[in-house]
């Protein structure tokens, strides 16, 4: 996967913001999983949701919020 | 070694430039509307009846193009398909949490869902506004307020532990009690409604408790009540507790809190602009008005992706003023004043809404009762007060003790327990109609 470059106003995404999308997008594959035993998948969930919390606050994605 | 912190939540978009800020809104504005028009039976048909489509949304002024949501139009869809009508994008089993607020007599409640997204987004809201006034993870926050199926300040609760506040409900406390713990556990932040902050200062008088001197409370949050914005009512609260007094308003439509008040206090609150979109505009003709003049709130909400709420008319009167009246440099815009009042007839006592069809409806129930009127007042500057003023059919007085008993309790039930003041008239006191009754007087000082 790609990292991602730049914002959704075309900024250029900093190295801290990077890694923060980058935690995000790896939780929300495994959130996205359904061999996982409940008290990983649901903490994972729990775990995607605050991710995707702070990279909607930087304004790192605009994007369907449906997926939780 | 002390953590030395930002002032912002998010100093990053609370800072932005007001023309990369309003970049933002516009992108936002565009995801939102394309994503209620694919998945909203009910924005796609309103959208569909005013002729707009998502793509022409180019600007954003091109919100004027559309069509405003109102709570009657929300209202009707929940009542044709019950529970929730078709404006929730998403199915109830995707929900964590379900509110409602209170359906008083002939009213159906207003029903909400969130996800889990929806949740830490509300939550989120409340960081900003907690955080904007101070709240850092040293503190202890009491709250003096019972969770239940309203949602009004459960938001808050849930920030403070996001935040890593130590943080404590007392749903079941007395509020001698609830005065004893803040001062026990030392609590440095309490958050109640204004009326409630108030009581609880005049209740530690009575157990002689001198707050300033005993507690440790630096912060008084208040939410739910416009006279957290009233500057004399967040002076008796600051004389009694010591500590600043901070405003917050939000509402059930959109789960959380709009604005909040800086540690500046400059006369109002900030506008949450990242998340939300604050149209002031005039309430008859729809129009925007420009900075300083008083309108209706609409407001347009990025958060909850369950009920998609675009140019919903809120009947909030408000005055925004530039964000460059205040000096703390967040780039949202300010409410001078607060939320000012409502362009309709619904009244707010003490937290709770009264609808004068709702108590009408209660009074007639008596056929004992010939005229009524109810009288609003304000007891020192700060506790609203209702009365029902009945005056019966002529010999039906001895019924009055059991009659004003009764009324007392159905108001009461009607109203969230909500206590009225009922009282006997004389015979032929109370004035008389023919058309368009007149039986509300609000004797509450304007702000
Ligand atoms: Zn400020």
């Amino acid at each position: 996967m790609h990292d991602q470059q730049m914002d959704p106003l075309g900024r250029t995404v900093t190295k801290d913001e990077q890694e923060l999308l980058a935690l995000f997008r790896q939780l929300e594959r495994l959130s996205q999983r359904t061999d996982l035993p409940p008290c990983a998948l649901m903490n994972v969930k729990q775990a995607m949701v605050l991710m995707w919390n702070a990279c909607n606050d930087l304004f790192l994605i605009s994007e369907d919020p449906r997926g939780d | 070694m002390t953590q030395h912190w930002s002032p912002y939540w998010n100093p990053k978009v609370e800072t932005l430039p007001k023309d990369q800020l309003r970049a933002l809104q516009l992108k936002k504005l565009q995801t939102l509307v394309q994503y209620a028009c694919t998945h909203s039976p009910f924005h796609r048909r309103l959208y569909e009846k005013a002729g707009v489509r998502p793509e022409q949304i180019k600007t954003l002024d091109d919100i004027r193009r559309l069509p405003f949501m109102t709570r009657e139009d929300w209202m009707a869809n929940q009542a044709e398909q019950p529970l929730f009508g078709d404006l929730i994008t998403r199915p109830p089993a995707d929900a964590i949490r379900y509110h409602l607020t209170s359906g008083t007599s002939g009213r159906q409640p207003l029903r909400v869902l969130d996800s889990r997204k929806d949740w830490s987004w509300i939550t989120d809201m409340w960081c900003y506004g907690f955080w904007g006034f101070g709240i850092r993870p040293r503190d202890t926050v009491f709250f003096a307020f019972s969770y239940g199926s309203f949602i009004g300040f459960w938001g808050a609760h849930y920030c403070c532990e996001k935040i890593g506040c130590l943080t404590l409900a007392s749903g079941n406390m007395t509020t001698e009690q609830r005065v004893k713990q803040i001062v026990e556990l030392g609590a440095t932040v309490v958050c109640a409604t204004p009326t409630y902050a108030l009581r609880m200062g005049q209740t530690a008088e009575k157990m002689g408790i001198n707050l300033k001197r005993d507690g440790k409370v630096r912060r008084v949050i208040v939410s739910g009540e416009p006279a957290g914005s009233i500057p004399a009512v967040k002076k008796m609260i600051e004389d009694m507790w010591g500590g600043k007094c901070g405003d917050t308003a939000g509402m059930t439509e959109i789960g959380t809190i709009m604005v909040f008040e800086c540690e500046q206090q400059p006369g109002g609150p900030h506008i949450i602009e990242d998340h939300f979109i604050e149209e002031v505009l005039d309430s008859d003709t729809g129009e925007p008005l420009p900075y300083g003049q008083r309108g209706e709130r609409v407001v347009t909400s990025f958060g909850r992706s369950f009920i998609p709420l675009i140019r919903y008319r809120t009947k909030d009167l408000v005055n925004k003023v530039p964000h460059t009246h205040c000096s703390c440099g967040r780039n949202g815009d300010i409410y001078e004043g607060g939320i000012l009042g409502r362009t309709d007839d619904m009244k707010l006592i003490r937290g709770t809404n009264v609808y004068p069809r709702a108590v009408e409806s209660v009074v007639r129930e008596h056929a004992e009762i010939e005229e009524f009127q109810i009288i609003l007042t304000r007891t020192d500057n700060v506790q609203d007060e209702i009365a029902v003023k009945i005056e019966l059919k002529p010999n039906q007085q001895d019924c009055w003790p059991r009659l004003r008993a009764q009324l007392s309790k159905d108001l009461a039930d009607a109203h969230e327990g909500l206590r009225f003041n009922v009282d006997l008239a004389n015979v032929g006191e109370l004035p008389r109609f023919e058309l368009k009754a007149k039986r509300l007087q609000d004797l509450r000082p304007t702000n």
